[in-house]
């Protein structure tokens, strides 16, 4: 069987980022890193960048301006019910702009996600390994032709690593 | 590491200058019309003690949660709540300028109709001038008790260290944060609310409460800003801006949560004597304020501060605090001027009083800050604060 990927498994945190800080001292590239949660390090570490903040922002102002003409055109234009002498147009709205707001944002972020990752239901995970949704860490290795697996090995080991496999 | 702030000569003749602008801007304000000048010694004099307040809050609050990262600086909200001892000064002027503020005092001076009368006799048990000095002098005892406690052990740790001062501080603080939340709920029904004497609201003194902490920590923060363009601070991080934006940013969203909780409320129920107080806003003028009101306090906090990338550049925090600050102004203008003066006027007086007593502010706040050490040497959690990294 062809294995391509070395994966370092580790249980704690703290051990996972200092072993990644390792690695890029010694030059190695790094492929993907598995957590359960996000860990702050790992982004600053790997120097990920992401615009997915920005596509939720623009899908929040969407939302806004979207739910806040529905509520005006069918409150105030379409039909205008006078009750209580409560003018129409008021801040009240706030309440369903809001809702729809975070309905809109997560549902299109989540989308978008997915399509960028090529994610979502029925779609093969990248690396499978029991427990990475649960108390594992995974540090993700391409193997090269150049790569010196037993120095990797033994540098993943030196750092705290409890596992490690190849895929 | 620098151990003092020096409070210069020129600093003390700034804020000399200031006060006498202040007093100049008063002294007009009673000749043309004691009214206003009593309205502008009210609203400016909540302003600044809403700051202090705020600040005292906020240490208390690092107390209680055994906050690391805040602790070199908590010189500074120590030596911020110092204001609230001149605010009670400020508090009894105010008592021989009741009955220009406040119309529950001799009704028939205005025009109540039969109904509304009926309201305010109804509330005189609790609105009488006897009651409402004995409510005054019991708020600032316990404010100016409890501030000076906190201000004294955190002293008496500088030159003895050990523990002992922090845990006994932490106790008075969590005894300090619910008698703040009481006392301060009731001050600001008294001093504000009662103002226009028929509107009632239950969640305006909630309001008033996290506008108080909001206000003064944005003072805190602002002031780190600048002493720290000045030197003093140097070992800050971006962990330590990073937080304090935070801080700005969630309480601008908790300041809009109540802001907007009062409006709905109000608003859904549609009862008459609740409606005018939102009719009277929203109405001419004043409805301008009204949403640069809301803009300023929230708007501009939340969206700039929204991106980590602006979150920890210090000019962008600084300005987004002035135009909080100027929030808090139009704030409290919106909840005193239309009940008391009616019309919507900023002139020279108003201007002027501020500056005046944004001078003894700061006055107060540098001669107490300069009186002992800037950093809390033996404060427990200090090499916590001096070396932060964010998580």
């Amino acid at each position: 069987m062809n294995k391509s990927k070395i994966f370092g498994v580790f249980d704690q945190e703290e051990k996972l980022v200092s072993s990644i800080r390792s690695i890029k001292a010694k030059g190695i590239s790094i492929s993907d890193v598995v957590s359960p949660y996000p860990v702050h390090e790992v982004f600053e570490e790997l120097n990920l960048k992401t615009r997915i903040p920005v596509a939720a922002f623009l899908y929040g102002i969407f939302g806004l301006l979207t739910t806040f003409g529905f509520l005006y055109w069918t409150s105030v234009v379409n039909y205008p019910l006078v009750f209580g002498g409560k003018p129409q147009n008021t801040l009240s709205f706030v309440i369903i702009i809001f809702v729809m707001v975070i309905n809109v944002t997560v549902a299109f972020t989540l989308i978008t996600f997915f399509l960028i990752e090529k994610k979502g239901p029925g779609a093969k995970p990248s690396v499978e390994y029991p427990g990475i949704s649960d108390n594992r860490y995974l540090i993700v290795i391409d193997i090269t032709p150049e790569t010196d697996v037993k120095a990797l090995n033994k540098l993943l080991m030196d750092t705290g690593a409890v596992e490690i496999t190849e895929q | 590491m620098e151990k003092k702030f020096v409070f210069t000569p020129k600093l003390r003749y700034i804020t000399y200058a200031l006060m006498v602008v202040g007093i100049i801007a008063i002294a007009i304000a009673f000749s043309m019309d004691p009214t206003r000048g009593w309205v502008n010694l009210l609203l400016n004099n909540f302003y600044f003690l809403s700051i202090a307040i705020g600040a005292s809050f906020f240490l208390a609050l690092q107390y209680i949660t055994q906050s690391g990262w805040s602790s070199a600086f908590k010189r500074i909200p120590e030596s911020l709540s110092m204001y609230i001892p001149i605010a009670a000064v400020f508090m009894v002027l105010l008592i021989f300028g009741m009955n220009s503020l406040y119309s529950w005092i001799q009704p028939e001076r205005y025009h109540f109709d039969e109904h509304e009368l009926h309201l305010l006799e109804h509330k005189s048990p609790y609105l009488n001038v006897t009651f409402f000095i004995v409510r005054l002098v019991l708020y600032f005892a316990v404010w100016i008790f409890m501030t000076q406690m906190l201000r004294r052990f955190s002293l008496k740790e500088d030159m003895e260290g050990g523990v002992a001062w922090f845990a006994k501080s932490e106790i008075y603080s969590k005894v300090y944060i619910f008698t703040l939340a009481l006392t301060f709920s009731l001050a600001s029904f008294d001093w504000l609310m009662t103002l226009e004497p028929t509107w009632y609201s239950t969640i305006y003194s909630l309001k008033n409460f996290i506008s108080a902490f909001y206000h003064g920590s944005a003072v805190i923060v602002l002031v780190v800003l600048i002493m720290h363009t000045r030197g003093y601070f140097q070992f800050i991080t971006d962990a330590h801006w990073q937080d304090f934006s935070k801080y700005v940013f969630i309480l601008s969203i908790i300041w809009a949560y109540f802001w907007f909780s009062q409006y709905l409320l109000i608003w859904y129920a549609n009862i008459p004597e609740e409606t005018t107080y939102y009719v009277k806003r929203l109405s001419g003028s004043w409805e301008v304020n009204f949403y640069v009101n809301l803009v300023l306090n929230w708007l501009v906090p939340f969206l700039v501060l929204l991106p980590n990338y602006f979150a920890r550049k210090k000019f962008i925090l600084a300005g987004v605090i002035i135009f909080v600050m100027i929030g808090h102004y139009t704030d409290l203008f919106e909840q005193v001027i239309p009940g008391t003066l009616g019309e919507y006027r900023i002139g020279l007086v108003e201007i002027g009083t501020f500056m005046g007593f944004a001078g003894l502010f700061l006055y107060i706040f540098m001669r107490t800050l300069s009186r002992a050490s800037l950093i809390p040497e033996n404060h427990p959690l200090l090499e916590e604060s001096l070396h932060h990294t964010g998580h």
